[in-house]
């Protein structure tokens, strides 16, 4: 298999193998110590927590929404080419994406402070993530071309990708403000490793019955992508020296950026819960090894245009490079280094749960539970049942998915999550979450789009998340 | 505790892989992937006045070459495959006129001929398709073309003048060619 195939088919695999980002198995999973990654604001009775450095947290997730592998390489004796045709260019939208993130913990902490109703969290975690729309009317210019198609507008608009990867240091605080509210807020600083935007194209090509020759052919482009930190692992490579490059750019070598996590808990009555977190709400300013490349500009031509005689009264004409250096000063191909600001995909929480069932002892330090007279903290159910809301800003705008789950605790040393999610990639995606404490020693992990694994070719997107932690409740 | 973990992601792993299936795939159809997608331009448009026509000093009203580089880059001559040229010259002029477009290579060789002959006014129009690849004439033609000459030759009188106004010969043209990306 050559590089280019491995590459392709890597990608494509990918896209089977996970999706999106949300990840609805762990919100308001308040067991698990990475929910406050996701709700800062979520309640905690932990006195402290360590995650077990890289592996307290792995998350791998990508999805592609119009297309799955099994519909292009099934060994079903139909010809690839009429597959991509039918499959992607026509039954594909520009509103499709092919998407991906995975987030590693490098470390993860947390512990209460002198005043127990404040728990603070910090740690580090790097994450990539990228997103391209498919670009449908370059897809059919690639594919098919422009003959025979008069007056067909080819949208350049359809290319709009962005992507990164990112080194996040954060540091934040939990605190309980009443027996009913807890609040959260995490500042986040984000070290860029790479990344790249393509995301406010607009424009089109189309060819017309020309005015004077046969055929006329208009570009009409305002066009843009920004990347950076590229060139400099492209010399890294060169030189053998990419981790210590990568290593450089994550702890601050490359371009900083600011960001926040807000989070709450509402206790609406002794069983009811409602909780909601905004996180990445921050930007990256991208002032290193920046490249951006621009096409702006409109041009019309019908070939060759020689009008005699005054067309030959210089002889030495040239017409062909006169078009070509026309055409060229009409819309410019142009590169420049300014420096630009990348926004953060923000990403949006909200869940309302209902506890019922046995109230379990609480294992937090304190005098708490339904028959403690302080009830400081709440005591946890056997079982819980709600919705979440989930919602991303893409550059398409934003995009949402809607979750119903139901969790049993098993004392307080099991715990499971299950969920139905609808969204953009599937209307059949149930998830679960398993939790184990086994002492101190916390474990977890979870699945999605559990269905697809009756033939997990045909699967647009799966994810996973597991981790390791310690936990201290503080009692002796 | 690396013991519980390895233990854990055995169990995971296992249960995922028991319970998980994968239809039959071929990934080997990456390599019958076949992007030859067509292309379509105008490539030449030449006008000339009547007078142009009568004011020649010989029947030869003009004769040109014209640098055209389009089809000889490697972009495109390492790719194309076959493809079509499409003439049209419409004649409003008083004159019967033959027009001679040649295509030549770099260094001026004559690699194809094509002659029209084209009556007076008014009913002066002419499409002719010529198709190059393995149902025409050589694709070679056409990533060898490095210029193009038109010549037109006044097959009659030079002083009459056409009854419409504006009278001119044009030579239209355009290209629709298949190229080979993968």
């Amino acid at each position: 298999m050559t590089p280019r195939k491995l590459l392709v088919t890597g990608l494509l695999l990918a896209s089977f193998v996970v999706h999106g980002q949300n990840k609805q198995l762990l919100y308001d999973f308040i067991e698990i110590p990475q929910a406050a990654m996701i709700n800062p604001g979520v309640i905690t009775d932990f006195q402290w927590y360590s995650g077990v450095p890289t592996l307290s947290g792995i998350s791998f997730q990508a999805g592609s929404s119009g297309l799955s592998v099994n519909d292009i390489f099934a060994n079903d004796g139909l010809d690839i080419n009429d597959k991509i045709r039918n499959r992607a260019i026509a039954g594909m939208t520009p509103r499709d994406e092919l998407s991906g993130t995975f987030q590693i913990e490098i470390l993860n902490f947390g512990f209460r402070g002198r005043n127990p109703d404040n728990f603070y969290t910090g740690g580090m975690y790097l994450e990539g993530d990228a997103i391209g729309y498919w670009f449908r009317d370059y897809a059919i210019l690639a594919f098919e071309g422009n003959a025979d198609r008069l007056n067909q507008r080819f949208d350049l608009g359809h290319l709009k990708t962005r992507g990164e990867m990112v080194n996040v240091f954060h540091f934040g605080v939990n605190k309980k403000v009443d027996s009913d509210l807890t609040v959260g807020l995490r500042g986040k600083l984000y070290s860029s490793i790479l990344d790249f935007n393509s995301t406010r194209n607009k424009g089109f090509f189309i060819t017309r019955e020309g005015q004077n020759n046969i055929l006329e052919s208009t570009v009409n482009a305002d066009m843009q992508s920004r990347s950076s930190g590229f060139n400099e692992v492209r010399n890294a490579v060169d030189d053998g020296n990419v981790g210590g490059v990568l290593a450089k750019r994550a702890f601050f070598g490359g371009n900083l950026g600011l960001g926040l996590d807000l989070g709450f808990t509402y206790q609406l009555g002794e069983q009811t819960v409602l909780t909601g977190s905004l996180l990445d709400l921050g930007f990256i300013y991208h002032s290193n090894d920046v490249f951006n490349y621009t096409l702006n500009g409109d041009a019309t031509v019908e070939g060759v245009e020689i009008i005699l005689p005054d067309a030959v009264s210089n002889p030495d004409t040239d017409f062909w490079q006169d078009l070509v250096d026309e055409i060229e000063g009409f819309i410019p191909f142009e590169s420049n280094r300014k420096n630009y600001i990348a926004f953060r995909p923000t990403k949006l929480y909200a869940s309302l749960r209902y506890n019922f069932g046995e109230p379990l002892d609480s294992r937090a330090n304190c005098e708490c539970g339904l028959s403690a007279s302080t009830n400081s903290i709440r005591a946890k159910y056997t079982n819980s049942l709600g919705g979440q809301l989930y919602m991303i800003n893409r550059p398409r705008g934003p995009q949402a998915a809607l979750t119903a789950f139901y969790q049993r605790r098993f004392g307080n040393f099991m715990a499971l999550k299950t969920t139905y999610t609808i969204d953009k990639f599937s209307f059949t995606n149930l998830g679960l979450g398993l939790n184990l404490q086994a002492g101190p020693v916390n474990i977890y992990a979870m699945a999605d789009n559990l269905l697809s694994y009756r033939n997990i070719a045909d699967s647009r997107y799966a994810s996973f998340q597991l981790g390791l932690n310690i936990i201290s409740w503080g009692k002796k | 505790m690396k013991g519980i973990l390895k233990y854990f992601l055995f169990c995971s792993v296992s249960f995922a892989l028991l319970s998980s299936c994968v239809e039959d795939q071929d990934f080997g159809q990456f390599d019958q992937i076949e992007l030859t997608p067509t292309y379509e331009a105008s490539m030449l448009y030449i006008e000339a006045p009547e007078t142009l026509v009568n004011d020649a000093p010989t029947n030869i009203v003009f004769t040109q070459n014209f640098n055209f580089d389009a089809f000889s880059s490697d972009v495109f001559a390492d790719r194309v495959l076959d493809g079509t040229v499409t003439y049209i010259i419409e004649n409003t002029t008083s004159k019967e006129l033959s027009i001679i477009v040649e295509f030549l290579d770099a260094e001026g060789n004559v690699l194809d001929i094509e002659n029209f002959d084209i009556d007076p006014a008014p009913t002066a129009t002419l499409q002719r398709d010529i198709a190059y690849g393995d149902t025409g004439r050589s694709i070679e033609i056409i990533k060898n073309l490095s210029s193009i000459r038109v010549s037109t030759v006044n097959e009659s009188d030079n002083n009459s003048t056409s009854n419409q106004a504006d009278a001119k010969i044009i030579l239209k043209s355009s290209g629709k060619f298949r190229v080979q990306l993968k």
